[in-house]
């Protein structure tokens, strides 16, 4: 038999045979890291955007950055619209260019008197970006608190967050995402020098006390919603350097209030009748079952960086995802039977073979796309539709130019047609590839979902091409492919 | 048999009427901009109330917010636009609140994008497109000459745009998902284009009948005929069934596109080869054979 001399039968047998081992995942129950995921659009759920505050974080990080320079060479530094400016009456010998750029920062202006610094852009960015990672694991630590167990969440751009839960929503996610979550503890001051007044903003309640905590947040270790005489109330522990710190406050101002802030308002403000050692506590005042039990998560999961903006939002009902896949996937069907029965009627037996290539094509770009974890979204299934129709129009020239070559007498017309073809579609579907490529590196959210599936369809469909339709050309006489002379 | 290269004086007066038409349309009309490129609050509901009913029930919103509200084709679903304002997620729950306590209306959909974010949106779908384009200018110059990446930018540029008109002509909403569909409508013209710059090339590379350019062109319109009808035709099929059972808030997507499918066939066959042998072609060709 001619047809097992062919390599292309082999290879055409251990793609399917792959196809098959790397789409099988996918109708297991068990999770997989090998299984195509269905974006929020088909499966229902929600999607937040989140932007840190880049403002903010410049300041915090000129801060930081002034403190470090006045702590370790003893020079001091003002801060000034987002640089840092040193004055020249100073010894400003250990500020070498070295020291400069390891702080990631270079110099904007230079005069007599003084010289000004800012960020470098690349080190800024850098810093920011990991800013962000920093706090992905902050924001996937409060959502898995509230037991969303299925989230996905990444960093888009330097700064921002694109969280996705799929399903039913518990609503204080958003609740518990946006707040930044800063807790502070101050002692009460009297004197103004150095203090400031926070404000309860439900009750009213104000103290003044001194502007720099005494303790914050970052030393808490864990907190959750307890009870205290019917009342909920978040009890939190400290870690042991919080609790040496808590120890000390408390037992050496026996008597006076301390405030407890959160995001720059007070919450409570007890006053402290005993030290207290076990660097444990609770945070009283007004909280119902789900406030304190947010609060509780928040607390736990550390504070975000900076304020958190939510500048998209999308919440997709079940209805509208389940309605999608239905119709997507009756549409696709139809469409296929439409094609299939059309190019059947048109080209006879390659009509056939047209249908096992795109069958073919369709299962390749499944199995690379169950190997690489995509998401299928909507846009992407539009994207595997117009694959269809590129793996029909290839399958269509090809037919062309081998009838063609038969009609004019053309020497070898099956290995002719088709290899002056194969040229022709290497070259509008390399064209529409490269275009995607660089739409999937650019594009946001449907543009990424559609670039996709494009790219992965346009390499199974010239893949398919290549070795299983050929394998079938080269079997079959001309006679049934050239059809009328 | 057809001849297609003395068409192409009337082709472009016929592309040219269609340049001037979407100019015309879009400055009369403009573009209707989704919450995508303008930011605001979306929702898209179900529900067996008429327009006018749900234009009253959403009368509380503030009139300093626009509220557009609209009918998809053939459905009981509405999109109902909100204008952005201040403390959009605060806003976007209260609204939420308000239809779920209304039995007749069901929530599909609902998003705001804060106007920050939509502008960096355009931002990014520009550069998307752009370097998209300029890829392809790049391959296409590289595998052939230079008139023809001239003519087939051209030729995906016109497409584009007259899409783009025929969006303003019939106020589909422009979004992120649109852009998309220009991106399809733009592969499949250049797709169709560099199979007939693949047949002229070869044509005119062949020693026997390279001398007739226009012989030439019109050959490799005739001998890829059958493929760009059978193409065009099978791709209108698969979304024809895509305009009937897609989802409601995507079916504009596909009649777009079948716009695309049809304006880009024509381009491809009575504008490219016109403007490759207009751009002197012939000349390379002369001066490759001395």
């Amino acid at each position: 038999m001619i047809i097992f001399k062919q390599w292309r039968l082999w290879v055409s047998l251990l793609l399917l045979i792959g196809s098959y081992i790397l789409i099988k995942p996918n109708f297991e129950s068990q999770t997989s890291d090998s299984k195509i995921n269905f974006g929020l659009d088909i499966q229902g759920g929600f999607s937040y955007l989140l932007e840190l505050n880049e403002e903010e974080y410049l300041n915090n990080l000129l801060v930081k950055t002034s403190q470090y320079i006045e702590n370790t060479y003893s020079i001091s530094s003002d801060i000034d619209n987002g640089e840092i400016v040193i004055s020249k009456n100073q010894n400003l010998d250990a500020l070498t260019n070295i020291v400069i750029q390891n702080l990631g920062l270079e110099i904007n202006e230079k005069s007599d008197k003084e010289n000004s610094y800012i960020f470098s852009k690349q080190s800024f960015n850098k810093s920011l970006s990991d800013m962000t990672l920093n706090a992905v694991e902050i924001v996937r630590s409060r959502v898995d608190f509230l037991g969303n167990k299925e989230l996905s969440i990444q960093k888009v751009g330097l700064n921002k967050i694109l969280l996705e839960i799929p399903g039913d929503l518990d609503n204080n996610v958003k609740e518990v995402i946006s707040k930044t979550a800063k807790l502070t503890l101050h002692l009460e001051k009297n004197n103004i020098v150095g203090s400031k007044t926070f404000i309860n903003e439900e009750t009213g309640e104000q103290v003044r006390v001194q502007e720099i905590p005494n303790i914050t947040g970052d030393f808490i270790q864990d907190a959750s919603l307890q009870y205290n005489q019917n009342e909920p109330v978040v009890a939190f522990s400290f870690n042991k350097e919080g609790s040496d710190l808590f120890a000390k406050m408390t037992s050496e101002n026996v008597g006076s209030r301390f405030a407890i802030v959160l995001d720059g308002s007070l919450i409570t403000a007890p006053v402290i009748r005993e030290s207290i050692t076990g660097g444990s506590g609770q945070i009283s005042g007004g909280f119902t079952n789900e406030t304190a039990n947010n609060l509780a998560i928040i607390l736990k999961s550390g504070s975000l960086p900076t304020k958190i903006k939510i500048i998209q939002e999308k919440q997709i009902g079940p209805t509208l995802g389940q309605e999608g896949v239905e119709k997507g996937v009756i549409a696709s069907i139809i469409a296929l039977i439409a094609i299939t029965l059309f190019m059947i009627i048109y080209y006879r037996i390659s009509g056939f073979f047209t249908v096992i290539t795109i069958i073919s094509c369709l299962s390749l770009l499944f199995a690379m796309m169950s190997l690489l974890n995509t998401t299928l979204t909507l846009p992407g299934v539009i994207g595997i539709v117009l694959t269809i129709g590129m793996c029909v129009d290839a399958n269509v020239l090809i037919f062309e130019r081998i009838r063609e070559n038969f009609k004019h007498n053309i020497e070898d017309p099956k290995n002719h047609g088709f290899n002056s073809a194969y040229v022709t579609i290497l070259d509008s579907n390399l064209t529409t590839l490269f275009a995607a490529i660089f739409l999937f590196a650019f594009g946001f959210g449907p543009i990424r979902g559609f670039s996709i599936s494009l790219i992965i369809g346009i390499i199974s469909s010239l893949i398919v091409t290549y070795i299983i339709l050929k394998l079938f050309i080269n079997i079959t006489s001309i006679k049934y492919l050239g059809l009328q002379r | 048999m057809i001849n297609f290269y003395s068409f192409k004086n009337k082709s472009y007066l016929v592309s040219l009427t269609l340049i001037i038409l979407t100019i015309i349309i879009i400055f009369i009309k403009g573009l209707n901009l989704g919450i995508d490129f303008k930011g605001g609050l979306n929702f898209e509901v179900k529900s067996n109330l008429t327009t006018n009913q749900l234009n009253e029930y959403f009368d509380f919103i503030d009139s300093d917010r626009e509220v557009l509200i609209k009918r998809e084709v053939g459905s009981d679903v509405f999109s109902i636009r909100i204008e952005s304002g201040d403390n959009n997620p605060v806003f976007i729950e209260e609204i939420k609140n308000i239809i779920d306590q209304n039995p007749d209306i069901e929530i599909l959909l609902s998003e705001y994008i804060e106007p920050t974010f939509s502008e960096e949106l355009i931002k990014n779908s520009i550069y998307a497109l752009a370097s998209s384009l300029l890829v392809i200018a790049v391959y296409v110059w590289i595998r052939f000459d230079w008139q023809f990446a001239a003519s087939g930018i051209f030729a995906l540029l016109h497409d584009v745009f007259v899409a783009i008109g025929f969006m303003s002509l019939f106020n589909i909403e422009f979004n992120l998902t649109m852009i998309a569909a220009l991106l399809l409508i733009a592969g499949y013209s250049i797709n169709d284009t560099i199979v007939l710059f693949d047949r002229l090339r070869s044509l005119t590379s062949n020693e026997e009948n390279k001398d007739n350019f226009e012989t030439n062109v019109n050959n490799s319109i005739k001998l890829n005929l059958r493929r760009t009808i059978l193409t065009s035709f099978t791709t209108i099929l698969a979304l024809l069934c895509l305009v009937f059972l897609a989802p409601v808030n995507l079916t504009e997507m596909p009649i777009v596109f079948i716009f695309g499918v049809l304006i880009g066939t024509f381009s491809s066959l009575f504008l490219v080869l016109g403007i490759v042998g207009d751009l002197n072609y012939e000349a390379v060709l002369k001066a490759r054979d001395s």
